[in-house]
């Protein structure tokens, strides 16, 4: 093991295990007004007008009229309004904020308002929207060719679901303005500066009008990357009205049903055999993008790019469009729109290995790429491509190929055993060329006068451990003990714009130039003496560079790798499928501390088999979500965690901190795939082509195939 | 306004349950959390008369107080109901939930009463008026239906001592832990001289009430595993032709897949 991956205890551990750590809701309540959103009941509605109740003094309701710049959330395109306009898109689309000091009159009061629409017919199926967001084609070879010469064409449709974030703390913000009139907002955020441009925008002010600071944040897993942008300029806007300070934090349900999830998807692939190879994969990617855009375009980019897998197929053409429907925007989640289109490559990839009556594991194998080979963009993986390495070390680990043939023989019993395969990537890093073009990353060191040093730098920790690993970096680069380095919860009036805690980029972009600057401090360290340096992104030299336009070039510097099996037996009676075991194979580069990658890749591992298996969520005939609490929408208990092994494979980055890459997203994206392929096999090799898969799935497949 | 009472003996309770409006409890592990606007709870947790398990020469009697964690732990408690009541959500729940509750509670889900169902359990319900006892398919009438009057409370669980010890139960919940059923099933078998004597067959959570046949039961009492196994396949058609189940978090087509399966379990697991 690398010195720098041996474990320490987190910076956050002892406040957070004790209880000490003040998240939003936990500042007193003493002067600070509580806000509640008034929220649209109907998916699809022209905005009439509201009737209020008479407001008792001290009470306060704010709306779109009362925003003192322009009503578009900064996120992509700046479609989202902080208060709906002249029109309802989706339930829960908030009208305006009631604010006033007793929560329960605040929730009385927002009962008596009277909401006047016109209700519209309101669209849901994402096959049939009237708009797009956003469309892409791209492509290399002759698809039409590979298909003409065909020895036999695969067709196949893949649907995938929503998956809610459920991370333990909901969305809340809170604001006030200061004695200089600076408006600051704090809460449970992702990225500080994301916020800190949307309220600029809303608020009509400059960097001096706003600051912005990370509370502590009980996760995120992507659900806090776009949401607190409109949750604070809600509150900001409130605060602006009442100058007091407006606290507005979101209960389970209203976090459930109205904050953005993963995307809905549907795959429609097309494959080309020729020679039992595959040469050509023509796919038409739908992704559920919601009511509004918000980050829909680089989901559907990066889900886009990984499309035809990690296999070199000469010919592919991928046309993606982000349906607008009227439901809840989506938005980000751990694996950025990676995991619903590995889904439907790898399925297709099962499939037709089967369909040829040959092995899918040596079927894949024949078409992994290399290193030197084109990516889907037409770059290259300029470093080595691990995955059969990894294979074989799972295979050595769960005895796979073994299990795989033993269970390929008929079945007959009431539980029945299957065991599949996954193998992705996770590009690591922002998409394209986002980090030289928009981030622009910088990042501090500020050394004391008694040779403390604090990390200053955007990035922040919301569980995933990067006050720790940030203050490792820094420690080990200058020789210091760990507590001697500082790395507070960011706040944009004191640290420069590192970028957003997104995208697996934190710790290998922005570590590495900590890295950068703590070497530079080093080489000028004067003892006793307040020293700064300041380290700015620049992009590796071997970067070929990207276009969004054409789709051609580096997607990504580097990938993480990983290879995942998954071994379940299926009750024939019920559908329930038991997780016998989960092995994951994961290549992160060199982890940055040990602990906490494992409990990155544990933690990442099972809300995959959560995402493949029970989390089931879906909006009804009026586009309203019902399953909005925790006894509906279930996620994995510690009762199911299954076996769960994972592996670190490393294979260094030279352009990461000491060789680390993108680590926080890769543990998610492969486990339907392997889930359902282990799926299909337990119920005697039947093509599967949805995620997640139930038990009542299980068993309506086993009455329609009458297994 | 919510107000509490409590008794510290079951004579104060029914007094306080006679003269006053109010909705008992004692873990409050569903009612604590509906968090009900302006009503006075009355906390039975810490009456000796409800905390107790005891037997008679026919019975086991589980006062409605008495926790799962405390039943998992009793000797007296059959072997049947320890293993539905294992499967209660989680450990910290259990030591808190109660018997009582969990029938008062008037949900079809409630693990307990399927067994109560199966086993012919009776109910002592008591007032101060006086008490009762009745047969837990009497009292249990529907969502959230129970034949309980305004001043009594449930006091007992009455489960047979004997007859309970071949059995097969199956709870199908959405995961592991922290589920509520989706479906559950209990059958208790019996036979003497080569006859069956007892078939009795609980599906919960897939209607309004816990669901029991007993005229379809009867078509294999009196019979030999022979006679019985000729007539399986017109007794798992009768039941099919019975049930009407309705939607919940699953669909009714499944609920009735899983209870058929369960009843074929339950037969194959007896030689039937």
């Amino acid at each position: 093991m690398e010195e720098i991956s041996r474990s320490v205890v987190k910076k956050d551990h002892a406040a957070k295990v004790s209880g000490r750590s003040i998240y939003v809701a936990d500042y007193p309540s003493d002067g600070v007004l509580t806000g509640r959103l008034l929220h649209a009941k109907t998916a699809r509605a022209k905005m009439i007008g509201v009737e209020l109740p008479e407001l008792p003094d001290g009470y306060y309701y704010v709306d779109a009229r009362d925003i003192p710049g322009d009503n578009n959330v900064n996120i992509v395109l700046d479609d989202m309004p902080v208060f709906c306009r002249d029109t309802v898109e989706y339930i829960g689309e908030a009208i305006g904020m009631l604010i006033g000091p007793d929560e329960k009159k605040v929730e009385e009061l927002l009962g008596e308002i009277k909401v006047y629409l016109e209700e519209m017919e309101p669209v849901l199926d994402m096959r049939k929207a009237e708009k797009n967001f956003f469309e892409y084609n791209f492509g290399h070879g002759d698809v039409g060719q590979a298909f003409a010469e065909a020895d036999r064409v695969f067709d196949e449709e893949f649907e995938t679901g929503y998956q809610e974030q459920a991370y333990l703390e909901p969305q809340g913000m809170m604001a006030e303005i200061e004695p200089d009139g600076r408006v600051f907002v704090h809460g449970s955020i992702q990225c500080v500066y994301y916020v800190h441009n949307a309220l600029k925008r809303v608020l009509g002010c400059g960097d001096e009008g706003v600051h912005v600071l990370q509370d502590v944040t009980g996760g995120g897993f992507g659900g806090k990357e776009a949401w607190p942008s409109i949750l604070a300029c809600q509150v900001a806007v409130a605060a602006k009205v009442t100058g007091k300070p407006v606290r507005c934090v979101f209960g389970r349900r209203e976090d459930m049903e109205y904050t953005s999830k993963r995307h809905p998807s549907y795959c429609h692939y097309r494959a080309a055999v020729k020679d039992g190879k595959v040469t050509a994969i023509d796919a038409d990617v739908i992704y559920n993008a919601g009511a509004y855009s918000t980050l829909s375009a680089v989901v559907l980019q990066r889900g886009l790019i990984a499309a035809p897998g990690i296999y070199n197929i000469p010919n592919i053409r991928i046309h993606g469009t982000a349906a607008k429907t009227n439901t809840t925007p989506s938005g980000a989640y751990r694996g950025f729109g990676g995991p619903q289109t590995f889904f439907a490559v790898e399925t297709l990839m099962n499939h037709i290995a089967r369909e040829l009556g040959v092995d899918a594991l040596a079927f894949k194998e024949m078409h992994i790429a290399k290193q030197g080979d084109l990516t889907s963009t037409a770059g290259r993986y300029h470093f080595p491509v691990p995955v059969k390495e990894m294979i074989e070390e799972v295979d050595a680990a769960c005895d796979y190929r073994k299990k795989r043939a033993e269970y390929a023989s008929p079945q007959t019993g009431r539980y029945r055993r299957g065991i599949g395969m996954s193998m992705y990537f996770h590009g690591a890093g922002f998409t394209g060329s986002g980090e030289r073009d928009l981030i622009k990353a910088v990042a501090k060191l500020r050394k004391y006068s008694d040779d403390t040093v604090e990390i200053l730098a955007a990035n922040g920790d919301i569980g995933q451990g990067v006050r720790t690993t940030f203050s490792k970096i820094v420690a080990h680069e200058l020789g210091l003990p760990l507590e001697r380095v500082i790395f507070e919860h960011p706040d944009t009036g004191r640290v420069p714009d590192s970028g957003p805690t997104v995208a697996s980029r934190s710790l290998m972009v922005v570590g590495e130039l900590l890295r950068r600057a703590a070497i530079h401090l080093k080489e000028i360290w004067a003892d006793g003496k307040e020293q700064e340096v300041e380290e700015r992104f620049k992009e590796p030299d071997f970067v070929l560079p990207f276009s969004i336009e054409t789709f051609e070039g580096d997607a990504y510097p580097t990938f993480a790798w990983a290879v995942n099996a998954i071994e379940l037996e299926v009750d024939t009676y019920t559908g329930v499928a038991k997780v016998l075991g989960a092995w994951g194979d994961f290549d992160i580069g060199t982890p940055a501390d040990y602990n906490v990658a494992l409990g990155q890749m544990e933690g990442g591992f099972l809300q995959g088999i959560g995402y493949a298996s029970i989390e089931k969520m879906d909006y009804n005939q009026y586009g309203r979500i019902r399953n909005n609490s925790f006894s509906d929408y279930l996620i994995p208990t510690t009762m199911d965690v299954p076996k769960l092994v994972c592996m670190f494979h490393v294979e260094k980055y030279p352009d990461g901190p000491y060789g680390a890459k993108g680590a926080g997203e890769v543990p998610l994206v492969g486990a339907p795939a392997a889930y359902v392929d282990a799926m299909e096999q337990a119920l005697g090799g039947i093509p599967l082509n949805h995620a997640p898969f139930t038990a009542e799935d299980t068993l309506a497949a086993i009455r329609k195939e009458a297994i | 306004m919510v107000n509490g009472r409590s008794a510290a003996s079951l004579q104060e309770a029914l007094k306080i349950r006679a003269n006053e409006k109010v909705v008992p409890y004692a873990g409050g592990t569903d009612l604590m959390v509906e968090n009900r606007k302006d009503v006075t709870y009355l906390f039975l947790g810490k009456v000796p008369e409800l905390r107790q398990i005891t037997a008679d020469d026919e019975y086991v009697r589980i006062g409605a107080a008495v926790t799962f964690t405390e039943a998992l732990e009793s000797p007296l408690v059959p072997a049947l109901m320890k293993e539905a009541v294992a499967k209660i959500a989680a450990p910290a729940i259990r030591n808190a939930g109660t018997f009582g509750g969990n029938l008062g509670n008037g949900s079809a889900k409630a693990d307990s009463v399927l067994i109560e169902f199966v086993s012919d359990a009776k109910l002592r319900l008591v007032s101060v008026r006086g008490e009762r006892v009745v047969d837990v398919d009497a009292f249990y009438l529907g969502r959230k239906k129970l034949d309980l009057m305004e001043d009594e409370l449930i006091a007992e669980i009455w489960l047979p001592k004997e007859g309970l010890e071949h059995y097969y139960y199956e709870k199908v919940g959405g995961r592991n832990a922290l589920a509520i059923s989706r479906i559950s099933f209990a059958g208790v078998y019996g036979e003497k001289d080569g006859k069956i004597t007892k078939c009795a067959c609980a599906f919960g959570a897939v209607a309004d009430t816990v669901l029991r046949y007993r005229d379809l039961e009867a078509m294999l009492i009196g019979k030999t595993k022979e006679e019985a196994k000729a007539e399986k396949e017109a007794f798992l058609a009768a039941y099919a032709d019975r049930m009407v189940l309705t939607q919940g978090r699953v669909s009714a087509e499944y609920r009735k897949d899983v209870c058929l399966n369960l009843l074929r379990a339950f037969l194959e697991k007896f030689g039937i």
